[in-house]
């Protein structure tokens, strides 16, 4: 009868240390600590396998573990796994991104010509602040900022992380903020506007003490708009003495140079590829 | 005479199963060289059309991705990385594989292939979103010990931008995971 | 013995430095120290030169009381951080042009060896007999100097902000420049192929250009692979328009099928400043007979031009563009101060010369 009573509670101890389980939250949020259960007994050995990360340390099990916050900073999908003497279990779990807080926020071009429809596109890939991508649909907010305008906005709703948003080019040359903003993020991109080849390139002539101005009337593209200061323009004079160019840059938004005359000149203009009117002077008496 | 039959055999034993194991081994070795299946679906992509060669260079790059990234992590050799993974997501596997080193472990994938579905291809075609349905058999060994053994299929959600020569993954995210 | 040697070793040192002596020359410069004729006397002086001996090529001039020294030598060692001054004179040959009992008119030409090739200068140098010797009569500088003021300068400057290191990777940096091969011409010569052509910048920033081309035989197999090295204008301003020329020494037309062209722009940080003036452009032949074209320049800006290069783009009468030469400067270039400049041209293709149009590109020595 003792033999058989001994027999039976060693046979209850063996089954009470049964093997060790190990239960984590179905989910949970980057960034936040959480508590895993576990069962059984005695000394054992716990993994965490993550995207970024494979720890391992000792622990009791049948307590709970404590994994902190900065282990779970990544989401996806991670794995638990709980080693004692009678074996090995495991458990996955998913961390999801946490609130909306960065964003990758790319444009293009960055030059653009004027009053170009649909030519400037902006993406945001939207992400919180442990740079995980947020997957869930979140608003982000675009605006435009023209240089000499009032600022608009739109918003767009995202789709796997992603918001865009085509934008044409404004009628007016000059720089323009692009922005998108969600939670705390605020990203700002220049693109710059900027006109046409020249049109109607016109130059004139007058006397100065001793030589020839020759100077561009404001050069601007067929719209209307100022060729950018620093476009060069090349003048070609042919006289008596034989033919002179000079390469001008603009500035403030006309060329020009003076030039010697021997009898009388031919006085072309040029730039890049868009030729101007021809002058013909008389040399200096 | 019979113990020099019973010499002799032993000896055939243990020859045949030490062909046998470098045999093994290089199938493994070679099988290990070579890149994943993957197949892309670009029925959805937008709002820029999925060039000819893109839809060939992104699905090579990819499988040249996984195949790297799964060397590295068998063999916890963080440079492999370097040749097809960029920004956070290379600095996140490399982190990985820092920390298996330090525990002394290491992962080990039997990679059954990738489903690609494009999702996103930016109008400047300048980034590309795809989701990944893999199936892999994943091993986690402690040493030498196997401590996990699953076969799952993952769902990723990728992002991969253009390099100098290739399609590179920038972001690599698990979304769900689950057994077949 | 102990005596024996060291008496041997000097006197083998001294054969040797008596064989140096005469290997180096010594005997023609003992007699040309004479200079008993004109031809001695520009070949001294000059030698002296290459040996920078200046104050001895001083005493060789005739009219030391009208020649400045320090010019004198600057003239050859360069200034203002010119191209002679990285340059040396390696070798000169002289000739007379014609000579009298008491003057002559001599003919030197001088090959310098510099950072960026050969350069030739040529000078006719007129001798005057002064006693027994004859004397180099050194032409008096007449170039307008350049005195102490303040030019105001506020062309345009372009800077550049790139991304930094720590920044998101939607941070992208601004787009390169457009640029566009406006023209391509391939020219058979009797020992290369040579492209030529022009190059546009069509965009609103400035470029670094540099035009590249690969010449495909048959079953697109790639024969040989130029870019246009230095006969470019690599700087481009917004709109500015550069000649190119590529050369493929040993290739023949004949064993090509086509060209690829590749004009490959960087956004790089400029300045419109300087502007250079070209003057007095013609096409003539130099003393040597060779057909040049000729002109001047001139700084229009208030920084000095170290070393100028200037391009130019021959185009004949449909308006293609038939030949592209360049030539250095060997003098920098102060502002308003003018400075001639000739690039040389191959008589047959000068003869279907219709029209040309110079460019000045220019390099810094000082930081």
């Amino acid at each position: 009868m003792r033999t058989l009573t001994t027999g039976f509670a060693l046979l209850l101890a063996a089954l009470g240390a049964s093997a060790s389980e190990i239960h984590p939250p179905a989910q949970a949020t980057a960034g936040t600590a959480i508590t895993i259960a576990t069962s059984g007994s005695g000394s054992a050995s716990f993994y965490l396998i993550g995207p970024a990360s494979a720890s391992k340390r000792q622990v009791q099990a049948g307590s709970d573990i404590s994994v902190d916050s900065d282990q779970l900073e990544h989401a996806g999908r991670y794995t638990a796994i709980l080693c004692a003497s009678d074996g090995c279990a495991s458990a996955s779990f998913v961390v999801n991104p946490a609130a909306p807080n960065r964003l990758s926020f790319l444009v293009h071009p960055s030059r653009v010509p004027v009053d170009s429809p649909n030519r400037i596109s902006a993406v945001a890939f939207v992400f919180d602040n442990f740079h995980n991508l947020v997957l869930q649909p979140e608003s982000v907010t675009f605006s435009i900022l023209p240089k000499d305008g009032k600022e608009v906005s739109a918003t767009r709703n995202s789709e796997n992380g992603v918001a865009w948003v085509r934008l044409s080019s404004a009628r007016k040359e000059g720089a323009t903020r692009l922005g998108a903003a969600i939670g705390h993020a605020n990203e700002l991109r220049v693109v710059q506007q900027v006109a046409a080849d020249a049109c109607n390139l016109r130059i004139r002539a007058s006397r100065t003490k001793r030589d020839l101005l020759v100077e561009t009337d404001p050069v601007r593209d067929c719209s209307g708009n100022s060729v950018p200061d620093g476009t060069v323009v090349s003048f070609t004079k042919v006289d008596g003495a034989g033919k002179t160019t000079v390469d001008v840059p603009i500035k403030r938004g006309v060329a020009k140079v003076e030039m010697p005359v021997e009898g009388r000149a031919r006085i072309t203009v040029a730039s890049g590829v868009v030729t101007g009117n021809e002058l013909e002077v008389a040399g200096a008496q | 005479m019979r113990d020099t039959a019973a010499r002799y055999s032993s000896l055939a034993i243990l020859s045949i199963a030490f062909v046998c194991g470098i045999l093994v081994r290089d199938f493994r070795a070679a099988a290990a060289a070579e890149p994943p299946r993957v197949e892309l679906n670009a029925d959805n992509i937008g709002p820029r059309p999925l060039e000819d060669l893109t839809s060939k260079s992104v699905p090579r790059d990819y499988a040249f991705a996984w195949q790297t990234m799964e060397q590295a992590l068998e063999e916890n050799r963080p440079g492999l990385l370097e040749a097809y993974f960029t920004g956070l997501a290379k600095q996140d596997l490399i982190q990985r594989v820092n920390s298996q080193i330090k525990s002394g472990l290491h992962t080990h994938y039997e990679d059954r292939g990738h489903k690609l579905e494009a999702l996103f291809y930016s109008p400047a075609g300048d980034a590309i979103q795809l989701r990944d349905r893999a199936q892999l058999d994943v091993q986690v060994l402690d040493g030498g010990k196997v401590i996990y053994d699953e076969p799952m299929t993952l769902q990723y959600v990728v992002i991969m931008t253009p390099g100098a020569d290739r399609w590179l993954v920038r972001e690599m995210q698990t979304t769900t995971g689950e057994k077949p | 013995m102990k005596r024996g040697l060291p008496i041997l070793l000097a006197a083998l040192t001294a054969v040797l430095m008596v064989i140096a002596w005469f290997q180096s020359g010594a005997i023609g410069r003992r007699e040309m120290r004479s200079a008993s004729t004109p031809d001695q006397a520009v070949r001294l002086m000059l030698s002296q030169i290459q040996g920078h001996n200046f104050d001895a090529a001083y005493a060789r001039l005739a009219n030391k009381g009208d020649v400045d020294k320090n010019t004198f030598v600057r003239e050859f060692n360069g200034s203002y951080g010119s191209l002679l001054t990285i340059a040396s004179l390696e070798s000169f040959d002289v000739w007379g042009l014609h000579s009298t009992d008491q003057e002559a008119t001599m003919r030197a030409k001088l090959h310098y060896s510099t950072g960026v090739g050969p350069l030739d200068d040529i000078r006719d140098l007129k001798v005057e007999r002064a006693g027994d010797t004859w004397k180099v009569f050194w032409p008096v500088d007449r170039a307008a100097k350049l005195p102490p003021q303040v030019i105001p300068v506020n062309y345009l400057r372009w800077d550049i902000i790139s991304r930094g290191s720590g920044d998101d990777w939607g941070v992208q940096n601004v787009d390169s420049p457009q640029v566009r091969i406006l023209s391509m011409n391939a020219i058979q010569r009797p020992d290369s192929i040579v492209l030529v052509g022009e190059v546009v910048n069509e965009d609103s920033v400035p470029a670094y250009v540099n035009v590249g081309a690969t010449l495909l035989g048959p079953n697109e197999k790639e024969l040989a692979q130029e870019s246009s090295f230095d006969k470019i204008a690599h700087t481009l301003l917004p709109r500015q328009v550069s000649p190119y020329r590529i050369d493929f020494p040993g290739m023949r037309l004949d064993k090509i099928k086509s060209v690829r062209m590749d004009a490959k722009a960087l956004l790089i940080a400029a300045s419109a400043d300087p502007v250079i003036e070209v003057n007095q452009q013609k096409l003539e032949n130099d003393p040597l007979g060779k057909k040049v074209l000729s002109g001047e320049l001139t700084n229009q800006s208030g920084q000095i031009v170290n070393i100028p290069h200037v391009i130019a783009a021959y185009y004949d009468s449909n308006g293609k563009v038939i030949w592209v030469s360049d030539g250095y400067v060997a003098q920098a270039l102060l502002p308003q101060v003018p400075v001639p400049f000739a690039v040389d041209l191959p008589p047959d293709i000068a003869k279907n010369v219709q029209t040309y149009r110079v460019v000045v590109n220019h390099y810094d020595t000082t930081s």
